[in-house]
């Protein structure tokens, strides 16, 4: 992809009377880290930059700024718009934020990349460790090329490509006012690991998940790093009633992990953000993949496809299964 | 030791269920003493979350029966509450929670036999799983041994 490109898309953005400030990303201050960029002025476009070390989702940054639904109203005054880098997962979260008025499309200016994945950075630190200077990645011919300290390493993607970009369905934005580069292909519905998982005893299952969820210490960043977990009263935060106990215990912490998942169920569209986040490595994107495959089975629903498809759990079919009932 | 008596919590809908478990009653028919009934205006009502919580405190099972299809005083509840409580279970089963301690029932308020038959089912169900240790709450907030 061409980074030119982007920066005078960025630059006509900015330019444009309705649109207030730009978020993208620019090069992080140490290592591998990116970091975003947030301006309103055209000179800083200069610094950003697009690579597969742009794991971030930024659309995070659009429900922290007003936590709609509350927020939206004071938004609404301000009427300006917020120019957006998007790659396919975050359209999908945009979508499915529109779909439930979470958020408004006409707030937007939306800057599509087709993203070809980005790399797991803790594959990438345990090859390349303790750098401390910003490092350049590009990729070329299914080979990751990183230069350090003037020498180029060259990587095959497959060593260093996220998990979850690997089985990623929509490597293109779905929706965007403006598309930067060419459209790339998504991957076939792969579902192999959690067949592998489903396919185990109830009491294998719970000791897999005991093993995974004894080491959350419920730092709540699979919450906060996820685009669609944008709720003002969240139901961990609540205390009367109180759903989930603050005590961090394998127990309640399989209560904390049940509740996020179910309400991912038909929402999540597998960005994978609350797996990187995880500082303990819990594989929370089989809990959201296998919801996902349930309602692809189930309901032929696939969330963020559609910004007017009303959200799965609120709507029913007269045909839905009903083979488990008495 | 005595026999293993499960506790199963059933989630009934006030206009069907709750008047059909009513009938079974006054009807004089027998079934296994092992239900606590919960009466709610609508299966709509049961937030799924209750299921894993009833798990956490103390339930070996849950029932949660409505109206049948088309028949729910609310027009949709019981289909909306359907389709939830499949994601819930298939959820559970995921975990490691065996998907027969989660059950659905449509009952009506004529089918006080059946209110019966159901729950004879799910007890002898339930009894076969034998208790959930794994996942109740004690007050380490560790299973019992």
């Amino acid at each position: 992809m061409d980074i030119q490109k982007l920066k005078d898309e960025a630059k006509r953005a900015l330019g444009r009377k309705d649109v207030e400030y730009l978020i993208g990303y620019q090069k992080g201050s140490y290592g591998f880290r990116v970091s975003p960029l947030f301006t309103s002025k055209k000179e800083d476009t200069d610094n950003l930059t697009f690579s597969p070390l742009c794991a971030l989702s930024l659309v995070n940054y659009l429900t922290i700024e007003g936590k709609p639904p509350s927020g939206t109203e004071d938004n609404k005054s301000k009427a300006k718009k917020i120019a957006l880098f998007i790659r396919g997962c975050d359209s999908r979260a945009l979508n499915q934020l529109f779909a439930e008025s979470g958020l408004s499309r006409d707030r937007l200016y939306l800057i599509g990349i087709p993203c070809s994945g980005v790399i797991d950075l803790r594959k990438l630190e345990a090859r390349f460790p303790n750098i401390a200077d910003p490092v350049e990645v590009q990729e070329e011919n299914n080979h990751y090329i990183i230069t350090l300290n003037g020498e180029r390493h060259t990587v095959p993607v497959e060593e260093l490509k996220a998990d979850t970009c690997r089985v990623c369905r929509h490597p293109t934005p779905l929706t965007c006012d403006k598309l930067i580069g060419e459209k790339i292909a998504g991957a076939a519905p792969n579902y192999e690991d959690i067949q592998a998982l489903q396919e185990k005893t109830p009491q294998e299952k719970w000791e897999f998940w005991q093993n995974q969820f004894s080491r959350c210490i419920r730092c709540y960043a699979c919450r906060n790093a996820c685009p669609l977990c944008y709720c003002d009263g969240c139901i961990l935060d609540k205390l009367k009633p109180q759903w989930i106990k603050r005590s961090v215990d394998t127990l309640e912490n399989f209560m904390f992990h049940i509740t996020r998942a179910f309400h991912l169920a038909g929402r999540c569209i597998s960005c994978g953000e609350c797996e990187r986040v995880c500082p303990v490595d819990i594989p929370l994107m089989k809990l959201n993949r296998k919801m996902e495959r349930d309602m692809m089975d189930l309901f032929n629903f696939e969330a963020g496809m559609d910004p007017e498809l009303k959200p799965l759990l609120n709507t029913f079919s007269i045909e839905d299964p009903d083979d488990f009932i008495l | 030791m005595s026999e293993f008596s499960p506790n199963i919590v059933a989630f009934l809908c006030n206009w069907c269920s709750y008047a059909g478990a009513d009938l079974t009653g006054t009807t004089r028919t027998h079934y296994p003493p092992t239900v606590k009934v919960i009466r709610v205006m609508c299966t709509g009502r049961v937030n799924p979350l209750f299921v894993a919580q009833l798990f956490r405190r103390g339930a070996d099972g849950v029932l949660i029966s409505g109206c049948h299809p088309g028949e729910c005083h609310y027009m949709k509840g019981n289909f909306l509450a359907r389709r939830r409580f499949l994601v819930m279970k298939n959820l559970l089963e995921f975990i490691g929670i065996d998907p027969g301690r989660i059950r659905m029932s449509w009952v009506s308020a004529s089918e006080g036999k059946k209110f019966a038959d159901v729950i004879t089912e799910v007890t002898d169900a339930i009894k076969k799983l034998g208790p959930l240790q794994s996942f109740k709450e004690t007050f380490d907030g560790h299973p019992k041994t």
